[in-house]
């Protein structure tokens, strides 16, 4: 079926124009492009096998570092009942109650080279209750473990929009009590997913693979165009099969649908993720575990904007927000594909399709300059220095303008012929 | 006009006479004189006459500049009191001896109401009528029963309007010409005036004449005069000359100074009503020193107004001086007047004398620059006009000191804030004056009042804006005060919220020349980015000067409402807790789970109902109390004893006999009794 598409498709570009041709005449039979990413496999499981996750106390640094991990359910109530017990002595004996809350502050991350990812320092601040400025939070913080506790002794999940909804006069507004959640996690020393508090589910899988949700086999070449969501919590998803050669990551839904729908992973064998933009933790998480399981190498394909590698950062070094998890949360080495600065000139895309850049975009652009999980990477540096330097910036959609397929048929397999990739 | 022909030449006289031909086809155009009176008649907008109800406006304000600038050049404290009466119709018709006349022929008159009409006025009406008694029914609380509106009326109404000062008051001689010509005045030199169009009363007398064609009343008396002037004028608009009634001395016994001017003309109260008041009291804003009576009499009684400004000061600023033009500031045309009316002879004393900042050295450096055919001794009166060009294109390309602004009377801090206070009484104020700086040529001084809170502000931003010391009121959206408070001041850094707090913002700016925007003078542009950013500056200023303040309120505010606002949420900590341990002691109970030592005590405690909800929320109170007392305490050590209120009063001499020398500065005023 796929054969025949691709005829149809060879009649139909005939009369494109030739700059659409110069490249599309570049391109090699699909199986050179499918060695090269035979080989790119191979190195990839290569290096996933010798390269062993190192722990951070091992590594002896300067600071020292909180991290968290996943604790059985039973061990969360635990924590929370032995912190219910000393907060009721606390208020017993009259001295109020109060958290000592790490704090998440950007002072308070670090960027650690050798794991490639950011980590949150020891830091932490005194949340009391008899304060003006933080009574408030202590309240919610009071309230959202006592809620966490009644998850743990009936075993079950909630979203993160239904746990709002048990105190919205409290809350207010469902940021507050999302932010305090992230301090819970943090204050109990677990991940976000042992509170069994899950966010709504937002990112979507299609391709080449089977993995089991809850119990059911999924394949996901047989999803229809839409995909299979991601699952939010992650402990219902296993037994990952895949026959596919690369993971592919799109920042947007529209990239992805394209992609989708003219069964890219049918003529390359991959597996296509998106998260609609910045990744939730289900995304990232799944990820994560196709990458360690399935030890396939991971091709972003993201805008041409600061934004983008934005994106691709949080998804390789994690963000700073959930740094304390970044452990579980990152997935090391992935390679920027495109849409790069170099490639709007290199592709010829034409002057319409590109964008000034704002004076945020701009000022975004250099803070990310300097940053360390930029820099480690010279490749990077060099493209977003002429993304800065040009002023231009470039959806992924500016690539339909030699066509609505020009990306499956032309872009994509092109760069991949030309091991492109950052 | 006539065109000096001995300069033309002949091919030009030629052409003319080729074209003269075709024009005399043209019958009517005919040539024709205008006086400048008929002019200001055809186009009495531009002077702030658009309309009845603005003219009332423009009248009111005609007068009280007037007055201020009156009593102001004798530096007497200006007390002005305003008088608008309506007039009924039937009152005015006997005053013109017209017989009043009642409508015989109804359909003839445009208020008058159809068959139709009236049929489907009364359906409405009764429509809805029903729609309230059905949503009465519902017992839904609709909209307030919506007045049925009155039949427009489109009869005119005649007001009186008097305005007495206790200024200078004017030369019995000079009256009628003062009010009976237009552009009458021989205003020589250049300095900050109060008008804006220079015509005053003269406006608000062409504009009696053509609504309502009664005469303007004067009677004015000057200071150690015996009798007083009474004129009784109008004016003659195609001829531009006064057309006097009666012009008589009268007895003046209780030696009064001043003047005092009676006119009638059409307005219309209604709609301007807000704007004239909010004239007057932003008058009384910038100009403390002095005390305004507003009266409104009409028909019935309910609808007067009396309003009194009273004085809060007795200190007036320094009238403004005079001073000659800035060499960046003039025009060819200009430069021709000042040598028709230069006293001067010579071209080298004219430029020393005539403008500001050229000395001598400077002068004569200037006439080697013009060129060989000019010299020092050279008659000013000679210059042909290629020679006054050449003046000109050096007077743009050199470059000359600045002006100064000495010239310049600014209201002063003391002045603008005694008024912010006066009139507004907000919680707080803060005041700042820049220095003086140049656009185009012209000096000008930006001064900022702020305020917070206070009597009869709205919410968000009131804008007060002051040109030559007198209030704008119209165009406000446009004008740079605006737009700078509005947009580029930056509220929330200075602890102030835009929408929630009563902020007043205070700007009056000063100069030689207003740069006014739009024909009716009523606002000043933003694409000035001299005047933009002074405005900015002084605003910021005083934003910064309030900021500590605020923080300090915000603090107090926070010390009164901590006990509360900690105590707010001591039973949703309590409750979540106790949660815990409730569920934790019934665990404990059924063996499923163990704790040991004091943990196991207090669980025993809770099941047996010694440890409640109450026990914690108690506890917890107690904290926050002992909390509240030590930070209360520390608030106490660090702020001192807290300052009680000032009453500010202010307690006028009963007696200004006393001589005394005063010394000026910018927020105070030293006097020393002699």
């Amino acid at each position: 079926m796929a054969d025949k598409k691709k005829r149809r498709r060879a009649a139909a570009d005939s009369d494109s124009d030739s700059d659409t041709l110069q490249f599309k005449s570049k391109l090699k039979p699909d199986s050179n492009i499918l060695q090269i990413l035979k080989t790119l496999k191979s190195s990839a499981a290569n290096t996933a096998a010798s390269e062993k996750p190192r722990p951070l106390s091992e590594l002896n640094l300067a600071t020292a570092c909180r991290e968290v991990a996943d604790l059985p359910l039973s061990s969360v109530q635990s924590t929370i009942e032995s912190l219910a017990l000393s907060l009721a002595h606390s208020i017993l004996s009259g001295n109020g109650f109060s958290f000592s809350v790490p704090s998440r502050a950007a002072a308070n991350q670090l960027y650690v080279p050798e794991l490639d990812r950011i980590v949150l320092k020891d830091k932490s601040s005194i949340r009391p209750f008899a304060n003006v400025s933080s009574v408030r939070k202590s309240t919610i913080t009071t309230r959202i473990i006592q809620l966490i506790h009644q998850l743990c002794l009936k075993n079950i999940h909630v979203t993160k929009r239904d746990l709002f909804y048990t105190d919205v006069k409290l809350f207010q507004d469902q940021s507050h009590s999302d932010a305090i959640l992230d301090d819970v996690s943090c204050i109990l020393g677990c991940t976000r997913s042992s509170l069994n508090v899950v966010a709504a589910e937002k990112g979507v899988v299609v391709g080449r693979l089977i993995f089991s949700d809850n119990g059911d086999m999924i394949d996901c070449t047989k999803m229809g165009m839409g995909g299979k969501a991601i699952p939010p919590n992650i402990d219902r998803v296993g037994d990952m099969q895949s026959d596919a050669l690369f993971i592919l990551l799109v920042e947007k839904d529209a990239a992805y649908m394209r992609l989708a729908e003219d069964r890219f992973y049918n003529r390359f064998p991959c597996i296509i993720v998106t998260a609609k933009g910045q990744p939730d933790v289900a995304t990232r998480l799944f990820l994560r575990k196709m990458k360690m399981e399935l030890k396939l190498p991971v091709l972003a394909l993201v805008d041409s904007d600061p934004y983008g590698l934005k994106i691709l950062s949080v998804y390789g070094c994690g963000s700073k927000n959930m740094s304390y998890d970044s452990a579980n949360l990152t997935t090391p080495d992935i390679k920027w594909l495109g849409v790069r600065p170099s490639d709007l000139d290199k592709y010829n895309i034409p002057e319409q399709c590109r964008l000034p850049m704002t004076e945020q975009d701009l000022k975004t652009g250099r803070d990310l300059l300097e940053e360390d999980f930029v820099k480690k990477n010279p490749g990077w540096v060099e493209e977003l220095n002429l993304m800065v330097k040009s002023k231009q910036k470039a959806e992924i959609q500016a690539l339909s303008s030699f066509g609505f397929q020009y990306l499956t048929e032309v872009y994509l397999p092109l760069k991949l012929q030309q091991q492109d990739w950052l | 006009m006539e065109v000096g022909g001995s300069s033309e030449s002949p091919s030009e006289t030629k052409k003319s006479k080729s074209k003269t031909p075709r024009k005399t086809k043209d019958a009517a155009q005919t040539l024709k004189q205008k006086s400048p009176a008929e002019f200001f008649a055809d186009n009495k907008n531009i002077a702030g006459f658009d309309n009845p109800g603005k003219c009332l406006y423009t009248t009111v304000r005609e007068l009280v500049e007037n007055a201020l600038d009156s009593a102001e050049s004798i530096a007497e404290l200006p007390i002005i009191e305003i008088t608008i009466e309506e007039i009924g119709k039937n009152q005015y018709n006997s005053m013109i001896g017209l017989a009043d006349h009642g409508r015989v022929d109804e359909a003839l008159y445009d208020d008058f109401e159809t068959v139709k009409a009236r049929e489907k006025r009364l359906a409405k009406e009764a429509r809805i009528q029903e729609n309230q008694a059905k949503s009465a029914a519902l017992g839904k609380k609709g909209k307030a029963a919506t007045a049925v509106k009155p039949i427009k009326s489109r009869e005119t109404s005649y007001y009186r309007v008097s305005c007495k000062d206790n200024g200078r008051g004017m030369p019995h001689d000079d009256i009628p010409n003062m009010f009976g010509r237009v552009l009458s005045g021989t205003k020589y030199g250049l300095k900050q005036t109060r008008g804006k169009y220079g015509l005053g009363a003269k406006m608000a007398l062409i504009w009696s004449k053509m609504s309502t064609g009664l005469p303007i009343e004067i009677l004015s008396s000057m200071k150690g005069q015996s009798y007083s002037s009474f004129c009784r004028l109008d004016i003659d608009i195609n001829k531009n000359i006064p057309h006097i009634h009666v012009h008589e001395k009268r007895k003046n016994e209780e030696r009064w100074h001043g003047a005092e001017i009676q006119i009638v003309i059409e307005g219309n109260w209604t709609t301007y009503r807000s704007k004239i008041l909010h004239y007057m009291r932003q008058m009384a804003v910038i100009t403390p020193y002095s005390q305004f009576l507003f009266k409104f009499l009409s028909g019935s009684p309910d609808k007067n107004v009396t309003v009194r400004f009273a004085r809060r000061t007795d200190i007036m600023p320094p009238a403004p001086l005079e001073t000659k033009y800035h060499p960046s500031a003039v025009d060819l045309l200009l430069i021709k007047r000042l040598i028709t009316e230069t006293s001067k002879q010579n071209l080298l004393q004219f430029l020393q004398h005539e403008f500001v900042n050229v000395g001598k050295s400077h002068a004569e450096r200037l006439i080697g620059e013009m060129g060989t055919d000019f010299s020092p001794k050279m008659a000013v009166k000679s210059l042909t006009s290629q020679q006054i060009v050449r003046i000109h294109q050096l007077f743009r390309q050199a470059k000359f000191d600045d002006p100064s602004g000495d010239c310049l009377s600014p209201a002063g801090e003391y002045n603008l804030r005694l008024g912010i206070i006066k009139e507004l009484h907000p919680d707080m104020v803060a005041t700042y004056s820049g220095s003086a700086q140049v656009f185009e040529g012209h000096p000008f001084i930006v001064e900022a009042g702020l305020s917070l809170g206070g009597k009869d502000v709205k919410q968000g931003l009131n804008i007060f804006r002051f040109a030559n010391r007198i209030p704008l009121l119209f165009e406000q959206g446009a004008d740079v005060v605006t737009r700078t408070a509005a947009k580029r001041i930056n509220w929330n850094n200075y602890k102030i919220n835009q929408t929630q707090d009563k902020i007043g913002v205070f700007v009056s700016i000063v100069s030689t020349k207003i740069p006014f925007k739009g024909t009716g003078k009523e606002y000043i542009g933003d694409d000035i980015s001299e005047i933009a950013s002074a405005v900015k500056t002084a605003i910021q200023q005083c934003c910064s000067q309030l900021k500590s303040k605020i923080v300090k309120r915000i603090q107090a505010r926070e010390q009164q409402e901590r006990k509360r606002s900690l105590n707010k949420y001591i039973p949703n900590a309590t409750t979540a807790i106790y949660d815990i341990l409730k569920e934790m002691s019934r665990a404990h109970a059924s063996k499923k789970r163990r704790y040991d030592g004091k943990d196991a005590e207090l669980l025993k405690q809770v099941s047996a109902q010694l440890v409640t909800q109450e026990t914690l929320r108690e506890k917890l109170a107690q904290h926050v109390e002992q909390v509240d007392y030590e930070m209360a305490m520390e608030y106490a050590t660090q702020t001192g004893v807290n300052e009680e209120p000032r009453e500010e009063i202010y307690i006028p001499p009963l007696e200004a006999q006393c001589s005394f020398t005063e010394f000026h500065s910018p927020i105070f005023v030293f006097r020393l009794f002699n």
